[in-house]
This record gives C-alpha cells, structure tokens and sequence, in this order.
C-alpha cells in the first residue's frame, strides 16, 4: 500500500518548491505526494505525481483540456460543482479525482452520482485542510459532508483520496495526524488506509471480473 | 500547603515538540494560548479541562507540553491543527512522549544536530530573484526574498539552488 497526499502546491503556487515538499513528506511518512502543476519525478525516495486541477471551466471543455494532459501521465481532478456537473463529470474518460465536496451545494454529491462515481472508477478527494485550519462553523460543516460521503461510500464503495492542500510545508501534517483527524469523521483505519491508497486504485487500470480477449 | 504524596498526585505526560519553521520566535506563553485555543475550540471546554494542558519547557525550537495521562491522543490531534501563533505561521512536530520532562531533554540532547555550518553563500539566486538565506539545515534551506517589498519565507533545498 502506498501512502500518498493528493494533492499539494509546491512553488509558484505554494512556498515551498517540490523537492522541499517531497522531503518534509517523506519525513511525515508518505511515500508519494500529488503536486498541482508539476512535471512527475522522484525526490528524496517520494514518488511526485503530476496534478492537473480543472476549475471553473464549461463541462463541454473538459475533454478537450484532458485530452492535451493525456500525454503527461497526470492525475486529473475536477472542481466539483452543482449535481448536473458532478454527474456530466464522471461519466467523462480520464477524469481521477472530484475534488472540493465540501464546499459544493448541499445536494452536489447524491446516490446516483455516488453509484457513477463507483462504477467509473472516480474518486472522491477529502481534503483536510477545513479540518486542520477551519475553525467553528467551516469545520463543522466539512465534518458533516465528509460523514454524508462516508455513508454513500460505505453503500457504494467508490474510491477516496486524502489529501492536505498544502500551500507550504507548514500546512502538510504528519500521516499519524490524519489519521487521528480523520476518526473525528467515524472512519476507520482500514477506509483511511484504502483513501491514502486511493490515487493508486484511480491511476491503476482496473482489475475487471470477466477479460474479453 | 503540603505536597500531595506521589500516589495522590495526577499522573501526567510530557510530550516534545519540535516546531517549524526553524529560528520562529515563539513566546512560550503566546504558544501556551494557541494550544488551549486550538484544544477548546476543537474539544470544547469539558474536555480541555480533562487534558489540562500546559506548555512546561522550552529549548530552542523545542517545547514540552504537559497532559493529563491518558488524554495524549486527544492532545496531539489537537497541536496538529495548530497553524499559526500570533500571527507567526507555524507547524508542531511531535517527536516523543515520555513520563519526565528529563527524559525529553535528554531526548532534545540526543536529536539535535550540532550546529552544520553552512557552505552556502549568504545571497543566493532562485527562480532569477535574489534571496537571502535565512536557515540552513542539511538539505533544507529557508530563504527570504532580498529587499523590503516581500519579506515572505521560501522553503527550498539545497538542490533547488544548485541548479542554477
């Protein structure tokens, strides 16, 4: 099992340049970080992922913007939106990771795209960063969110990410902090493990039941 | 008053931390504030009272942290959303826990790394812009932009100045 943050901004985005990240990361015990903007590489034994986020952009302008990243090998994420969006979003090709749950409408992620989202292989990103730095009502609502999608993951059983958001170094925390953050939302440490794996289960090809040859 | 005997006193933890970015000057009553703040405001009232939290030490980049046995968990998970102390942007390592404060400090004798001098010039170029090195710790730098205009840290590693 790979331990992985899914998602950090290392300079010009963040403070901190990736080869920064990539050491802090491997000394708070991960073994691959997802950088935004970033060519793929390895750093001081830390698997560097290159991370694609497509924000704001018309649901029809997405595949040609994946398209063009295709090459890259990237881990791609969405932006969540509305429901329509989120549901248009994961029936696209080459789509990993919806990010931003949080603060989507109440009624972004439902059943339906929950049951999409399992059967397209797409993951859903909890980022901890609300946990971490929100303070009263933020965190209560992530808190609630996060538990909602825990419910509809446990039904439908669609792949998670965790991920920091990490702008610095200051803000990436340690693997046995998530975890003790990530219990104040009832996972257990079977489903915290399978969500730092989770970018592996969405980059890896799926293991399918049958193979037609 | 009379001490209480051992064995009617709480039994207590200490737990050290290391905390970044390094040379952060950190009032340890300033730091005393935003561990109850982040313990409160995560747990509430009841259970800070439980933890009964106190910043006990400090050494350097060092503190110990005192906690009711038992509650470290709670504790630690508390520390962890700690992100800034009097507007000074700052992260806490946890490094160990122990039952003395002397074993801590032994501890503190053992990790620390006797001070590297480093080669490095104290200007320095990144990305065309010109820093100056305010850290320097084995591979990790910490520059600050030269100038008065952006006085924001950059968190960098040897390697990334080598390049140019």
């Amino acid at each position: 099992m790979k331990i992985t943050d899914a998602c950090v901004y290392p300079y010009p985005l963040g403070d901190s340049s990736v080869r920064r990240m990539a050491l802090e990361a491997k000394e708070l015990g991960f073994d691959s970080i997802v950088a935004a903007d970033t060519p793929s590489g390895e750093f001081s034994g830390i698997d560097v992922l290159s991370g694609i986020l497509i924000q704001q952009t018309a649901v029809r302008d997405i595949p040609s913007r994946i398209k063009r990243e295709r090459n890259h090998q990237a881990v791609v994420s969405v932006q969540a939106g509305n429901n329509g969006f989120n549901r248009a979003v994961i029936s696209l090709k080459g789509i990993h990771i919806i990010r931003g749950i949080q603060s989507a409408d109440k009624t972004a992620f439902d059943h339906v795209a929950a049951k999409m989202a399992a059967d397209n292989h797409i993951a859903i990103d909890l980022d901890m960063s609300p946990l971490i730095s929100g303070r009263g009502i933020t965190r209560q609502r992530a808190m609630q969110r996060y538990r909602d999608i825990l419910v509809l993951e446990r039904r439908f059983e669609f792949p998670l990410t965790i991920s920091s958001h990490a702008h610095s170094i200051l803000e990436m925390r340690a693997v046995r902090e998530i975890v003790g953050i990530c219990s104040f939302i009832d996972m257990e440490i079977t489903d915290i493990e399978k969500a730092f794996s989770g970018v592996d289960t969405v980059t890896s090809s799926p293991a399918y039941a049958v193979k037609v040859i | 008053m009379s001490t209480r005997p051992p064995t009617l006193r709480e039994k207590r933890r200490y737990i050290l931390i290391h905390i970044e970015p390094a040379g952060a000057l950190i009032e340890q009553k300033d730091l005393y504030y935003a561990v109850s703040d982040a313990i409160t405001s995560l747990w509430g009232d009841v259970m800070a009272a439980v933890i009964m939290a106190a910043v006990v030490a400090s050494q350097d980049e060092y503190v110990i942290v005192r906690c009711r046995r038992g509650t470290e968990r709670e504790l630690s998970i508390a520390l962890s959303t700690i992100i800034s102390c009097r507007d000074t942007r700052i992260a806490l390592r946890i490094v160990a826990a122990s039952g003395t404060i002397e074993t801590l400090r032994d501890r503190i004798r053992r990790v620390k790394v006797p001070g590297l001098e480093c080669p490095l010039p104290l200007e320095c170029s990144f990305e065309k812009k010109t820093y100056l090195i305010h850290q320097c710790n084995g591979q990790k730098v910490d520059v600050i932009e030269k100038g008065f205009k952006n006085t924001n840290r950059l968190f960098l590693t040897r390697e990334d100045l080598e390049e140019l």
